[in-house]
């Protein structure tokens, strides 16, 4: 408990430089900036942002991209209460009441209680991270390469079953994530590797190019299809205040929200989406009188908005504890640290303890600056909202595009980019999933540098991954789950959450 | 990779049907690209003795992928589905791959390849663009365009000309452009990326040409 304390003191030490500050705060105007525009969710909004951190030193630059990643996350529940349009998809059931709120002319009130609900979840959630780091970087310390094969396994097997639609589909685009990864240098060889001779190929695909032609173009060509309908502000935003009626309707499900959205963050392939639409469907299950909901019930706004923000935190703890990305975002910050030179994973709190406290730390803070910045620019990101889409895409395609150059100086890369933006344009078409594959492309060579070194040890015996006791119950799990996701009784349940 | 699923749009009509095209023809690039991948891989070392080695991970998810494929096509043979949303993306495919074969190509056949490629994606873009679908040719056309001009501009011309080409041919992606306000839009934003990208977060970029020659200029990299 003391450590902790410490720990924390250290982390807020370095979190409460001004230099830190201003960095966090920047990052979550940026971030809610973006995150206001329609069609740019935080994946898009992080790869389109990461070049701006990296003159940055790499605490400053992960303390940003934390900023970003927030504001991202608010801006999409600011767009969903104002104009009916989810600026990404951890906020689609905030649409639900939250919209209808904004029509019944409550829409600051609906804006309150999504940042104070945000801020709550966020105080939490720090702690949660705070607390169970050091535990489960201990726990890391005992894993050996089929412990991590095995984990990682689980983590891809979880983000098939939370993925919407056909499993098989998620999971062939998994495996084409991890082939993608697997070209360039072998790892221990050096031998080119599906490179075709292609100079630029040889060091392998960077996600960043991925990243931002799956999300970024890929996106602007689905949304150039749709004849462009202006946004209708129906919000008249006067008192911003909610009531102390709403304080106390929506306490319990801000606390019910944060519960969820901490464990499912947590959880390896959920994250913010799940925990929003799980909170969502729990309140109204919970609640006395259903029928409101969908109708303006004020916890049906608090309670998503909490869960998804404990969530976003809380998947950062397999991210800095075991080096895993539990979903897409994550493995975003995976590229972004590994671009400042951090491996993460164990390591980095012991070696690091700055950079990993201070991150923690920037987290609360960047909660605590959403909710004072926020507030008062709403009308700002209203403004903001008005800009027409004509003007709005060929400026995020110029930042993608500067953006992938500055990182090696190749126009190449640029190119590359373009097509992973066709590619994914065409996945959306075929109803694959792109965020499965971007998992698979970031765990790709963790995955395979741990499979090969376990099969090493055991002299080539695969049996390895299940006789080891925490390799095996991880395999069990996965298949358990595997096979649950595929029972028809399951899907239906799984697919009615999502319709809903 | 997405050539074979244009030819879906009118096949259904004559000999075997499929029911579900959208997973068959996903299935089937699928299956494709597990093929390029086992062909890409062929002349890697695999197992030696108890090691694996560097092409034995690489062979082995490509056969997994090549199996979910043919899986995925058999769900779309004995699935009733909906079409296949409708999209044109052939022209801005062959151009894109037309660009990284001539940036890469050391070969004259390598290099005919692609010009072979970017003759027939721009006689695709024309037809498409005076086509009955031009709506949605339009917007990855031009996108892809606005890349590449951006690609082939950057080294040769500097930040300053190539993010305004880049600008105005994006602007293009969709029927609503406005040309005068483009033009204006451009400028405005050119500036605000040398602001903030050069000055603001001091990138090493060059604004404007210097030293071209013939080599800069088709280097393409």
């Amino acid at each position: 408990m003391i450590e902790l304390f410490n720990n924390l003191v250290l982390g807020f030490g370095v979190a409460l430089s001004p230099w830190n500050v201003l960095l966090c705060l920047i990052g979550a105007l940026v971030g809610t900036l973006v995150g206001v525009l329609p069609g740019l969710g935080p994946l898009a909004t992080i790869a389109m942002l990461l070049p701006i951190t990296f003159g940055l030193p790499p605490v400053g630059a992960l303390i940003m991209l934390a900023g970003i990643y927030y504001g991202a996350q608010y801006g999409g529940s600011t767009t969903s209460i104002l104009v009916n349009i989810p600026g990404e998809s951890s906020s689609v059931v905030t649409t639900l009441d939250g919209h209808q709120m904004a029509r019944q002319g409550r829409a600051g009130p609906a804006l309150a209680i999504a940042a104070i609900g945000s801020f709550f979840a966020g105080c939490v959630s720090t702690v949660v991270v705070a607390a169970l780091a050091a535990p489960l970087t201990s726990i890391a310390l005992l894993f050996g390469p089929a412990e991590y094969f095995s984990l990682m396994v689980l983590g891809l097997v979880f983000a098939v079953v939370l993925a919407r639609g056909s499993v098989l589909k998620a999971i062939a685009m998994i495996i084409l994530g991890l082939l993608l990864s697997m070209v360039g240098s072998d790892i221990e060889t050096g031998a080119s590797r599906m490179a075709f001779d292609v100079t630029e190929l040889s060091d392998g695909i960077g996600f960043v190019l991925v990243a931002m032609g799956v999300f970024g173009y890929a996106e602007i060509m689905r949304n150039l299809e749709q004849e462009s309908s202006q946004a209708i502000v129906h919000a008249k935003l006067t008192g911003l205040m909610p009531t102390w009626i709403d304080l106390k309707a929506s306490s319990g499900a801000i606390l019910r929200g944060t519960g969820l959205g901490s464990i499912l963050g947590i959880l390896p392939g959920g994250g913010a989406v799940i925990a929003a639409f799980a909170a969502y469907t729990f309140e109204k299950k919970v609640s006395r009188d259903p029928s409101r909901f969908g109708r303006g019930a004020i916890e049906g706004v608090a309670a998503p908005e909490s869960a998804n923000n404990a969530a976003a935190q809380t998947s950062f703890i397999p991210l800095l504890t075991l080096g895993i990305p539990p979903n897409a975002v994550m493995a975003l910050m995976v590229g972004a640290m590994m671009i400042h030179g951090i491996v993460p994973g164990p390591q980095v709190m012991t070696k690091q303890p700055e950079l990993f406290w201070g991150m923690i730390a920037s987290m609360w803070i960047g909660n605590l600056m959403l909710v004072i910045i926020n507030l008062p620019l709403v009308g700002i990101w209203v403004r903001l909202l008005r800009v027409p889409y004509r003007m709005l895409f060929p400026a995020i395609i110029i930042f993608c595009a500067i953006g992938v150059y500055s990182i090696n100086n190749s126009a190449f890369d640029i190119v590359m980019t373009g097509l992973f933006g066709v590619v994914g344009y065409w996945l959306v078409k075929h109803d694959f999933e792109p965020a499965p594959m971007l998992l698979g492309f970031v765990l790709g060579p963790m995955l395979e540098e741990n499979l090969r070194r376990a099969m090493l040890i055991a002299r080539g015996d695969p049996s390895t991954f299940v006789t080891r006791p925490i390799s095996a119950a991880l395999m069990a799990l996965a298949a358990i789950l595997l096979a649950l996701a595929v029972l028809p009784m399951i899907r239906s349940r799984r697919d009615e959450v999502f319709v809903e | 990779m997405s050539q074979e699923v244009h030819a879906s749009s009118g096949a259904p009509q004559r000999g075997l049907k499929i029911s579900n095209p959208r997973e068959f023809y996903g299935g089937l690039a699928l299956v494709l690209l597990g093929f390029l991948a086992l062909w890409a891989s062929r002349d890697l070392a695999g197992m030696h003795g108890i090691s694996f080695g560097p092409g034995t991970a690489p062979r082995m998810f490509a056969s997994i992928l090549i199996v979910l494929g043919v899986a995925i096509m058999a769900v779309g043979c004995l699935t009733e589905g909906v079409a296949v949303e409708r999209y044109e993306i052939s022209a801005p495919t062959l151009i894109i791959l037309a660009y990284m074969f001539a940036a890469s190509g050391r070969t004259t056949l390598i290099l005919i390849v692609a010009a072979a490629l970017l003759v027939g994606g721009v006689i695709l873009a024309i037809l498409g663009m005076m086509g009955p679908r031009r709506t949605l040719v339009r917007g990855p056309l031009f996108i892809t365009l606005s890349i590449i001009v951006f690609a082939a501009t950057i080294r040769p011309f500097g930040l300053v000309p190539a993010s305004y080409l880049a600008i105005v041919a994006a602007a293009a992606a969709t029927p609503e452009v406005r040309w005068i306000e483009t033009l204006i839009w451009s400028a405005v934003l050119t500036a605000f990326c040398v602001l903030l990208f050069v000055y603001g977060i001091n990138l090493p970029f060059q604004l404007w040409p210097t030293n071209l020659s013939w080599e800069t200029l088709l280097s393409l990299r």
